[in-house]
C-alpha cells in the first residue's frame, strides 16, 4: 500500500534526516494546496493552511505508522485543518483574493481551447466556484476529494474518518445541493 | 424495480455500487426518463468539476515550510551519533540570522524611544516607554541581566524617571 519512495523519506526522516521531509514537501505541496485552495477559496489562506499541514505533519511524522498510506494521512491533516480553519480577517482582506503567485494547472491543456470554449469554461468554472463557496464546509470537503483529487470513497473514509455509507449519502448531497445552487445562479445572471 | 433513491444513482456515477445492484439499476435506468435525468445532472457537474483550475503551490512553497521547520526543535526520537549534525543542505536559515533580525527589531524600538524622549514631553513620553517596555518583555521574555534586552529595559526605566 505505501508508495515506496515515501518509505524511504519516511525511515530517513525518523533517522534523522530532515532533508527528507523536504523531499515529501515538494511531492505533495501541490495536491495538499489544491485541497486547500478549493476548501478556502483564497490564494492567501490556502498557503498559509498548507503550510500548517505539513508543520504538523513535520511534528507528527516521527509517530506515523507506514501501514496507512502518506497521502491519505496528509490529505487528513488538511481536511481537518481548513475545517478548522478560522479566516484571519486583516491578513485576508489585506491580500484578497488575487491569487498572485499562483499556477494553474489545466489538465488537458494540449487541446488548446478556442476563446468562446475558454469564455464558457470559465463562466462555468466561476458558478461552480460560487457555488461550492456556499456549501457547508463538511460538504464542500467531501466533494472536493470525489471530484477534483478523483479519491474512492474508501480512501474518503478513511481520510474523513467516517464510514462509507455516510460517504455515499454526503457525496449525494453535496451533488444535489451544488446542482441547484448553480441552477439559482443562472437564473440570476442570464 | 421502483425508481432508487438518489444516492445509488450517485454511487453509480462514482463506480461504487456492488455488482447486483448495478445489474438493476443498468435495467432501470434506460426506461425512467427521471433517472436518466438525474444521472446526466450529476455527468454535467462532474464535466464542470473538469473544467475548473487545479492550482499548483505557489514559488517557493517548500523552502518556506522548511524554513519554518527549522524554527521547530527537531522531532526526530533517535538521538544523533555524537559529533554529527543534522544535515541542512540549505533548507535552514542560520540561528545567526534570525538573531540579527531580533537586533534590528531591537534598534528601531530603541531608536524610536530615544526620538521620544526627545520631541516629546513627560506624560505621553511614559506612555510610550511602558508600551515599548510591553513590548520588549514579550520579545525579550528571559532576557538575562546585562544582555541586551536587559540593558534596553534598564535605559527605558532610567529615561522613565526623569
Ligand atoms: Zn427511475
Amino acid at each position: 500500500m505505501q508508495n515506496s519512495d515515501d518509505l524511504d523519506r519516511i525511515n530517513r526522516f525518523k533517522n534523522g534526516d530532515t532533508a527528507a521531509f523536504g523531499e515529501i514537501v515538494l511531492a505533495y505541496q501541490d495536491k495538499i494546496y489544491n485541497l486547500c485552495r478549493y476548501m478556502l477559496g483564497n490564494a492567501h489562506d490556502a498557503e498559509d493552511a498548507a503550510q500548517d499541514v505539513f508543520l504538523k505533519a513535520y511534528q507528527a511524522l516521527p509517530r506515523f505508522q507506514p501501514d496507512a498510506s502518506l497521502y491519505t494521512w496528509l490529505y487528513r491533516i488538511a481536511a481537518n485543518t481548513c475545517l478548522d480553519y478560522r479566516k484571519k480577517p486583516v491578513f485576508a482582506s489585506l491580500f484578497g483574493d488575487s491569487g498572485e503567485g499562483e499556477r494553474l494547472v489545466h489538465d488537458r491543456a494540449s487541446d488548446a481551447p478556442s476563446p468562446e470554449q475558454l469564455y464558457h469554461s470559465k463562466q462555468i468554472g466561476r458558478e461552480l466556484q460560487i457555488s461550492l463557496g456556499k456549501l457547508s464546509p463538511k460538504l464542500r470537503a467531501i466533494i472536493v476529494l470525489k471530484e477534483i483529487e478523483e479519491l474512492s470513497y474508501e480512501e474518503i473514509a478513511e481520510i474523513l474518518a467516517i464510514s462509507m455509507g455516510t460517504v455515499k449519502s454526503r457525496i449525494a448531497r453535496a451533488r444535489e445541493e451544488l446542482q441547484k445552487s448553480m441552477q439559482k445562479f443562472r437564473e440570476q445572471n442570464p | 424495480m421502483s425508481c432508487p433513491k438518489t444516492e445509488l444513482i450517485s454511487a453509480y456515477l462514482d463506480e461504487e455500487v456492488r455488482s447486483g445492484d448495478r445489474a438493476a439499476l443498468e435495467n432501470h435506468l434506460p426506461g425512467c426518463a427521471q433517472c436518466e435525468a438525474a444521472l446526466l445532472d450529476m455527468r454535467s457537474l462532474r464535466s464542470a468539476f473538469a473544467k475548473t483550475d487545479r492550482h499548483q503551490a505557489p514559488y517557493g512553497f517548500t523552502t518556506r515550510v522548511m524554513a519554518r521547520t527549522a524554527e521547530l526543535k527537531s522531532p526526530s526520537p533517535h538521538p544523533l551519533p555524537s559529533g554529527e549534525r543534522i544535515k541542512v543542505r540549505g533548507w535552514f536559515i542560520p540561528f545567526s540570522i534570525r538573531f540579527a533580525e531580533a537586533a534590528v527589531l531591537l534598534m528601531v524600538i530603541f531608536v524610536g524611544i530615544m526620538a521620544g524622549s526627545f520631541m516629546t514631553n513627560g506624560s505621553s513620553m511614559a506612555q510610550t516607554a511602558n508600551l515599548a517596555s510591553s513590548l520588549s518583555l514579550d520579545l525579550f521574555d528571559a532576557a538575562p541581566p546585562g544582555s541586551l534586552g536587559g540593558a534596553y529595559l534598564a535605559m527605558t526605566e532610567a529615561s522613565n524617571e526623569k
